[in-house]
């Protein structure tokens, strides 16, 4: 049984369509990433999934029931916003229980639910505090707790992490993390941030402009990218993407005289074919016999590896390197990679082509 | 701003007591004229402070012997603050359902515009209309008239601040509550009003004062003491061939405490901040 079902959605503010048809489909259990740049509409849709916006047109299922104009309170989901939207009149201990005070469940019961979600996310002590004496992180903690202590079918994060500072935002997403491995709920989580979607998620859904992009396991998105535009999203430092010619039977990079093998598994292509040829910087390493003659631009230490940015011909490029590599400005030496790593897209239409 | 000159910290002090000086002289002025004898008030050069203070037109306006300065004076106090607090009790249950649907609902935003607009209008211009409805509901010289009439004036400006007071709620807040399954009544009454007390404090209070200080439609809608608001009575008392400074002044000086204890009362609730930490951090 799938939890969550999302067919053919469409949305429009005026002339302007900010969803154009989307498509996925939840087992239960999974943990979905919308990933995206703002403006991209993957908050309009976790929205319509909460109720809170209608879609124009398509249609959602909720553990096989169709929740088109139902309710928000009625759809069984719970959501956590990115400004935590606690109440701030009352305190933490009525925050997580407001739900099921509000479904009349008995106190007693009820104060036994908060007191386990509050176990669980390590916030007890503060029940008798309002929000105002809470810090982000805490906040956040009781936030979630809000929602957890519900138990519904499926959870909605909209940029929950964005609010905290870089170490706390850490902790919070590793705890996120084993909260969805213990618990196994269902979750759809909102985020612009490539990092906490590829720690995060079972599965992502890459958008851009009210579109998907390419959904799938974050191994497939970082190693596989459909697209031009996922292989840049995903990743820091980004893709190397290197415009290519296929010539004889094999590709000659453009503006260099460096030409590359056509990888086997790839289907027939025609000559002089315009491509882009993309590689992880991560990918890259130094290689007597490498295939990529680079001279050094700058050298940048960041602790745990070295990032060069070079030039080949005309073409830039960047490597992460061992820290230790001996490298300095000016320098000309010669990179090399495994032939998988290298991804094939087609230059007009920015699609894969193997 | 830590590191000040004596002298400008002088200037500063100078300045905030000058300023108490002129917003404090005209009350203390009043006090003094209240309690000083009628040859006093006359008496070339000023007399600053009375020989003997004389505290016996307390007694004449306060008193409540029938025919007298003090019934009237008392009837009047009594009708104002009828007329005002229904006409501000009326004005805050219309303003906050209007008001939440007006911040809510952006695209309606326009009506409350208009509302406004009709506001702009001198109160001449509305005089004779309204004379000639209360007429015909046969309400004129009547405190549920005159209240009805002041409500026109204060549903307006109350339905402007409760909105901008419930602009600055976060939508999310409701957002969250609505999910968590509480109804518009519930997320009314548990959580948004609540968050909205200071502002429904402020407009609360500026709405009686309003009401409280209103002159020219009571003087045309009541004619006696069964309607009469203070402002009128206070005008009736300069009206006669002999008028009596001293007593005016009294009668300045009652008018002008129930919106003081009504203010001090409301102090609490009108100290904001309330909503600090619900949402960001």
């Amino acid at each position: 049984m799938s939890a969550l079902e999302i067919t053919n959605i469409r949305k429009s503010y005026g002339d302007v369509e900010t969803l154009k048809g989307i498509d996925i489909s939840l087992e239960s259990g999974e943990f979905l990433v919308l990933l995206g740049s703002s403006g991209c509409g993957k908050s309009t849709l976790l929205n319509i999934i909460a109720g809170l916006a209608e879609a124009t047109s398509g249609d959602i299922r909720i553990g096989d029931r169709s929740v088109l104009g139902v309710h928000p309170k009625d759809r069984d989901i719970a959501m956590v916003f990115q400004s935590y939207a606690l109440y701030p009149n009352l305190t933490v201990h009525r925050n997580i229980g407001f739900g099921l005070e509000m479904r009349k469940v008995p106190a007693a019961e009820r104060d036994k639910a908060v007191r386990e979600a509050a176990k669980l996310l390590q916030i007890e002590p503060l029940l008798d505090r309002k929000p105002s004496q809470l810090s982000g992180g805490q906040r956040q903690r009781v936030a979630i707790g809000r929602a957890l202590v519900r138990k519904p079918n499926v959870f909605l994060f909209d940029e929950p992490l964005s609010n905290l500072d870089a170490k706390l935002r850490m902790e919070m997403r590793t705890e996120l993390k084993r909260l969805h491995q213990m618990l196994k709920t269902t979750v759809v989580y909102v985020t612009h941030d490539q990092i906490e979607a590829m720690t995060l998620a079972t599965r992502i859904a890459v958008m851009r402009d009210g579109k998907i992009e390419q959904l799938g396991t974050p191994d497939e998105i970082y190693n596989r990218p459909q697209t031009l535009y996922v292989a840049t999203f995903v990743g820091a430092p980004p893709m190397n993407l290197l415009d290519a010619t296929v010539t004889g039977g094999a590709l000659s990079i453009d503006g260099t005289p460096i030409v590359l093998p056509l990888p086997q598994t790839i289907k027939p292509l025609a000559d002089s074919q315009k491509l882009v040829v993309g590689i992880r910087p991560e990918a890259l390493h130094l290689d007597e016999q490498g295939a990529l003659e680079v001279v050094c631009e700058v050298a940048e230490l960041t602790g745990p590896e070295l990032i060069v940015t070079g030039r080949s011909g005309a073409q830039q490029l960047m490597a992460c390197l061992p820290p230790r590599s001996a490298l300095a400005a000016g320098q000309s030496f010669r990179l090399g990679f495994a032939p998988e790593a290298m991804c094939l897209f087609d230059r007009a239409t920015g699609m894969r082509c193997d | 701003m830590e590191r000040k000159s004596p002298l400008f910290a002088a200037f500063l002090y100078v300045s905030a007591l000058l300023l108490a000086v002129v917003i404090l002289a005209p009350i203390l002025w009043l006090f003094v004229m209240s309690i000083s004898p009628a040859a006093d008030l006359a008496a070339k050069p000023l007399r600053w402070w009375p020989e003997t203070p004389d505290f016996s037109r307390y007694a004449t306006l306060l008193s409540t012997l029938e025919n007298s300065a003090g019934a009237a004076f008392t009837a009047s106090l009594r009708n104002s603050l009828e007329v005002a607090g229904m006409a501000t009790l009326a004005a805050i249950a219309l303003a906050i359902p209007a008001g939440w649907a007006v911040s809510r609902t952006p695209s309606i935003g326009w009506s409350l515009s208009l509302v406004i607009a009709t506001y702009m209008l001198p109160p001449v211009a509305l005089a004779v209309p309204l004379y000639m409805g209360l007429a015909h509901l046969g309400m004129l010289n009547n405190v549920f008239g005159l209240a009805l009439v002041y409500l026109t004036i204060l549903a307006p400006f109350t339905t402007w601040l409760m909105k901008s007071g419930f602009d600055s709620i976060p939508k999310e807040i409701e957002a969250a509550a609505m999910m968590d399954g509480a109804g518009l009544f519930q997320t009314l009454r548990i959580i948004t009003l609540p968050l909205a007390m200071p502002v429904m404090a402020t407009s609360a209070l500026f709405a009686f004062l309003l009401a409280w200080d209103e002159f020219f439609y009571a003087l045309l809608f009541t004619s006696d003491q069964r309607a009469k608001t203070l402002t009128v009575a206070i005008a009736d008392l300069a009206g006669g061939r002999v008028s009596d400074y001293g007593l005016i002044a009294t009668a300045g000086v009652l008018a002008a405490l129930p919106p003081v204890l009504i203010g001090l009362v409301m102090q609490r609730a009108l100290i904001s901040g309330l909503t600090n930490g619900g949402v960001k951090g």
